[in-house]
C-alpha cells in the first residue's frame, strides 16, 4: 500500500544506491516494481551474456551508468582464448538507438573497438565518464575520438587495458575548451606520450584530482606537470631509468612539496631508486601505496619508504620487501585496510632469502587491526600461521593466499594446509572472497561449506581429492556467486548434483578438472536457462560434436557455465561451443 | 603431459621429468593428481603464477636486465633473391618496432610488417612448425619464442 505520491516514493529510492537493495525493493510490489525500474540511474551487469541491452534498456529507461563485466576472471591469467566474446559494440549501438542519457559507461575484461568508442563518443551528449578496466580491442584512435567528441568529459580511466598505441596526438584531441577533467589514466599506454599536449591539458584543469602517466613521461616533465596541479590527490607515475641530476631532484622534490593533497601514489615501473625519495614531503599524508610495478627498487628503499607511511589504509607492493619490510609495516600502518603482495621472481632461481613467507603473514595480521583483504603470494606457508592468523584478524573479507608452488604442504609439518584455511573460514565470519592454494584436501572444502556462510566468490587451484570436495562447497555456501576451479580431481558427479545450485550462482569455470563431454551436456539438457560453453582451442568443435559416444567420456578442458535469461549467445568463436 | 613430483603424499613415485615414456606418464596420471611440473616447463608457463599480463611483463623484462648477459637468440635472416643470409640476435630487440629498424638499416630499405605491396618489403618468418607467417600478429614475447627464422619478402611487383 502506496500513502505516498510516486514522487516521493522516488525520491526515497534517490537515497538508496546499493544495487543489493534496489533489486530487493523492485521486488517488495508491482507499483515499487514500477518507480524502482523508472527512477533507476545506475545498472551493473555482472555477466554481459546474462542479459541483452534491449531488455535493459525497457526496464531502465533512466540508465545514467551502465556497468559491465565480460570475459571470466580466469581470462586475466591467459586461461581464456582472446577472441571468446565480450563485445560492448551492441550495447552501445542498442543504447544509442534507444538514446538512452548515458552519462557513465564502466567495463571490465571486454573486447571494445575504435568503432565502439566512436560510436560512443558521437552518441551521448552528457558522457562525462569512461573507466576500461582489463580490456582489448581498441587503439589510441578510439581515445582520440573520446577525447575530441565528448564534450563533457571528465573522467577517462584506462587500467590495465591492451591498447595498441598508434603514437598518435589522442591528448591533442581534447578541445582547448575541455576543462572539466577530474580523472585521467593513461598509465598502460606503451607508447610516447606528447608531453606539450598533457601539460596544457593539465594546465586547463582546474578540477583535475587523479592523473596517472604512462612510462613514456619523464622526471622533468613529471615536474612540470606537478607544477600546474599541485591539487592532485591521487598520482601515477612514469618511468625514470636514470638517476635523475641533483638540479631535477631539488626541482622535483619542490614540485611534490607543494602537493599537499596528493593521497595516493602508484607507477614507479622501471624507476631508480632516488627517485622514490622525492616523495619524502608527503608520504605521511599517503593513504594508497601502489609499488608493485616497482620492480627495480630493493626491499631496503622500500622500508625506508614506508616508515614513514602512518596513514596508508592500502598498501600493494612486491615480496621483495621480505618479512623484514611487513614487520616494519605492521608496526608502522596501523590504519592497513587492505594489503597485496605481488611475487618479484616467477622462475624461483635465486635461492631468495628476501622473499616473504608465513613470518610476514603473521606480523601483518599481529599489527593491522584494521585489515579486511588479503592477497598474498608467498613461497611457504604453515598452518599454525594461519591459525594465527585468523585469531588477529577474525574480520577479514577478502583472503586471498597463493603459494607460488601447486601442492606445497606446510613446510614444518609436512602436512596439508587443511587446518589452516579452516582456521580462517571458522573465524572469519564475513568472509566473501577466498583463495586457497598449497597441499590440499577434500577436508578443507568441509571446513569451508561448514562455515563460510557468506561466501561469494571462491578460487581453487590444484586442491582437492574427490568429488566430495566440490560438493561440500556447492551444498553449504549458500551466498555462493562465483566458483573457480582449476587443475582439481573434481568431475560430473559434481557438476550434475544440484543443478539448481546454478540458478543461484552467476558462474561456473571448471578447467582440467574431471568432467566430461558427456556430463556436460547431460547438464545443459536439465539446465536449459543456462549456457553451459566448452571452450577448446586445440580443435575444432564441430569436429569434436560429430565423433561417436565414446568420446562422451573425453575430459573437457575447459568448461565456463553462467545462468541466462536470454538464451545461447550468438557471437562465440569456433573454438567454444555452447550445448 | 605433466609429471608428478616427489611433494606430495598422494603422487606415486616420481619420474624422470626429463624423458618420461607415455605409457609411464598415464600409468602416474591415473595415480595421481595431475601436478605441473616444477622444472624448467613452469618457467614458460603463462598461466600460473595467477598475475596479470601487465605485471607478468613487467617481472619477464626485469629478469632480461637483471641478468648481465643475454640468452642469445641467433636466427637466420635472407632477404628474397639474395642467396648469402645474415644473422641476428633477437634478444637484443624489445619489439617489432626495433626489430624493424634495425632490419631496415641492415639491409638498406625499408622493411615493414602487414600486407605485401609495390613499395615496401614485408617481414615474414618460420615458426617452430615450420610455417611461413606474416611478422606482428602475436605478442613479442611470444614471437621470440616460437621463431626460428626470417625472410624479408620482395615487393610485389605489378
Amino acid at each position: 500500500m502506496n500513502y505516498f505520491p510516486d514522487e516521493v516514493i522516488e525520491h526515497i529510492f534517490d537515497f538508496i544506491a546499493s544495487h543489493k537493495d534496489r533489486n530487493s525493493i523492485s521486488l517488495v510490489s508491482k507499483s515499487w516494481h514500477k518507480i524502482e525500474r523508472c527512477s533507476r540511474k545506475r545498472v551493473f551487469i555482472g555477466n554481459c551474456y546474462a542479459i541483452n541491452p534491449e531488455r535493459l534498456i525497457e526496464r531502465f529507461p533512466s540508465l545514467r551508468s551502465l556497468t559491465l563485466k565480460g570475459k571470466p576472471h580466469f581470462a586475466d591469467f591467459n586461461l581464456v582464448p582472446h577472441e571468446w566474446g565480450g563485445f560492448v559494440h551492441p550495447w552501445i549501438v542498442a543504447l544509442a538507438k534507444a538514446r538512452v542519457g548515458l552519462e557513465e559507461l564502466r567495463l571490465k575484461r571486454m573486447v571494445v573497438s575504435d568503432e565502439s568508442l566512436e560510436l560512443l563518443s558521437r552518441s551521448f551528449a552528457s558522457f562525462k565518464s569512461l573507466v576500461l578496466v582489463s580490456c582489448e580491442g581498441f587503439t589510441t584512435d578510439g581515445l582520440a575520438s573520446v577525447a575530441a567528441n565528448c564534450r563533457h568529459l571528465c573522467e577517462l580511466d584506462l587500467q590495465e587495458n591492451e591498447i595498441e598505441d598508434h603514437r598518435g596526438q589522442w591528448l591533442n584531441c581534447f578541445p582547448e575548451s575541455s576543462t572539466a577533467l577530474t580523472s585521467l589514466n593513461f598509465s598502460c599506454l606503451k607508447g610516447e606520450t606528447n608531453l606539450a599536449a598533457l601539460e596544457r591539458l593539465v594546465a586547463r584543469s582546474p578540477n583535475l584530482e587523479s592523473l596517472k602517466v604512462n612510462r613514456a613521461v619523464p622526471l622533468d616533465a613529471l615536474t612540470r606537470l606537478l607544477s600546474c596541479a599541485p591539487q592532485l590527490v591521487d598520482l601515477g607515475v612514469g618511468s625514470y631509468e636514470n638517476e635523475p641530476d641533483q638540479e631535477s631532484f631539488v626541482k622535483l622534490m619542490d614540485a611534490i612539496k607543494k602537493c599537499t593533497s596528493l593521497r595516493s601514489l602508484s607507477g614507479f615501473s622501471e624507476v631508480a631508486p632516488l627517485c622514490l625519495t622525492a616523495f619524502y614531503p608527503i608520504c605521511q599524508n599517503l593513504t594508497s601505496l601502489n609499488l608493485s610495478y616497482a620492480a627495480e627498487i630493493q626491499g631496503n628503499h622500500l622500508i625506508r619508504f614506508i616508515q614513514f607511511c602512518k596513514r596508508l589504509q592500502r598498501l600493494w607492493i612486491l615480496d621483495s620487501i621480505g618479512d623484514k619490510g611487513l614487520e616494519v609495516v605492521a608496526s608502522t600502518c596501523k590504519e592497513l585496510q587492505e594489503l597485496r603482495v605481488f611475487p618479484s621472481d616467477l622462475h624461483d632461481e635465486e635461492d631468495n632469502d628476501t622473499a616473504v613467507t608465513e613470518i610476514g603473514l603473521v606480523a601483518i595480521s599481529a599489527g593491522c587491526p584494521k585489515l579486511h583483504s588479503i592477497l598474498y603470494f608467498c613461497k611457504q606457508m604453515t598452518n599454525a600461521a594461519l591459525i594465527t592468523v585468523a585469531k588477529n584478524c577474525p574480520n577479514f573479507i577478502r583472503f586471498r593466499l597463493c603459494i607460488l608452488e601447486p601442492n606445497k604442504p606446510d613446510h614444518t609439518t609436512s602436512q596439508s594446509l587443511d587446518e589452516g584455511f579452516g582456521a580462517i573460514v571458522q573465524a572469519c565470519k564475513g568472509l566473501r572472497r577466498l583463495s586457497v592454494s598449497g597441499l590440499l584436501t577434500d577436508k578443507v572444502f568441509l571446513y569451508i561449506g561448514m562455515y563460510a556462510e557468506q561466501l561469494e566468490m571462491l578460487s581453487i587451484a590444484f586442491a582437492g581429492d574427490t568429488d566430495k570436495g566440490m560438493l561440500y562447497v556447492l551444498n553449504g555456501c549458500k551466498k555462493m556467486r562465483k566458483l573457480e576451479i582449476r587443475d582439481s580431481p573434481f568431475g560430473n558427479a559434481a557438476l550434475l548434483a544440484d543443478v539448481d545450485k546454478y540458478r543461484t550462482m552467476r558462474s561456473l569455470w571448471m578447467s582440467s578438472c574431471e568432467v566430461t563431454l558427456g556430463g556436460c551436456k547431460r547438464l545443459a539438457r536439465n539446465a536449459p536457462w543456462l549456457n553451459v560453453e566448452i571452450i577448446n582451442e586445440n580443435e575444432n568443435n564441430d569436429l569434436m560434436m560429430e565423433r561417436n559416444e565414446e568420446d562422451e567420456r573425453e575430459k573437457v578442458d575447459r568448461l565456463y557455465l553462467y545462468r541466462t535469461v536470454v538464451g545461447a549467445r550468438k557471437d562465440a568463436p569456433p573454438c567454444v561451443t555452447i550445448l | 603431459m605433466e609429471n608428478s613430483n616427489s611433494y606430495s603424499p598422494y603422487s606415486s613415485s616420481s619420474v624422470d621429468s626429463t624423458k618420461p615414456s607415455p605409457s609411464e606418464s598415464s600409468v602416474n596420471l591415473s595415480l595421481s593428481l595431475t601436478f605441473p611440473s616444477t622444472s624448467s616447463q613452469r618457467e614458460t608457463s603463462q598461466d600460473w603464477p595467477p598475475i596479470k599480463p601487465r605485471l607478468r611483463d613487467t617481472l619477464k623484462g626485469l629478469r632480461l636486465r637483471q641478468r648481465g648477459y643475454h640468452r642469445a637468440l641467433f636466427v637466420k635472416v635472407y632477404m628474397e633473391g639474395v642467396p648469402i643470409g645474415r644473422k641476428l640476435d633477437l634478444s637484443t630487440f624489445s619489439s617489432y618496432e626495433s626489430l624493424l629498424e634495425n632490419l631496415s638499416h641492415m639491409f638498406d630499405t625499408s622493411v615493414i610488417c602487414g600486407k605485401r605491396d609495390i613499395k615496401h618489403h614485408v617481414l615474414t618468418y618460420q615458426d617452430k612448425d615450420g610455417d611461413w607467417m606474416m611478422v606482428g600478429d602475436i605478442p613479442w614475447d611470444m614471437f621470440l619464442e616460437t621463431v626460428r627464422r626470417l625472410k624479408i619478402t620482395r615487393p610485389e611487383r605489378c
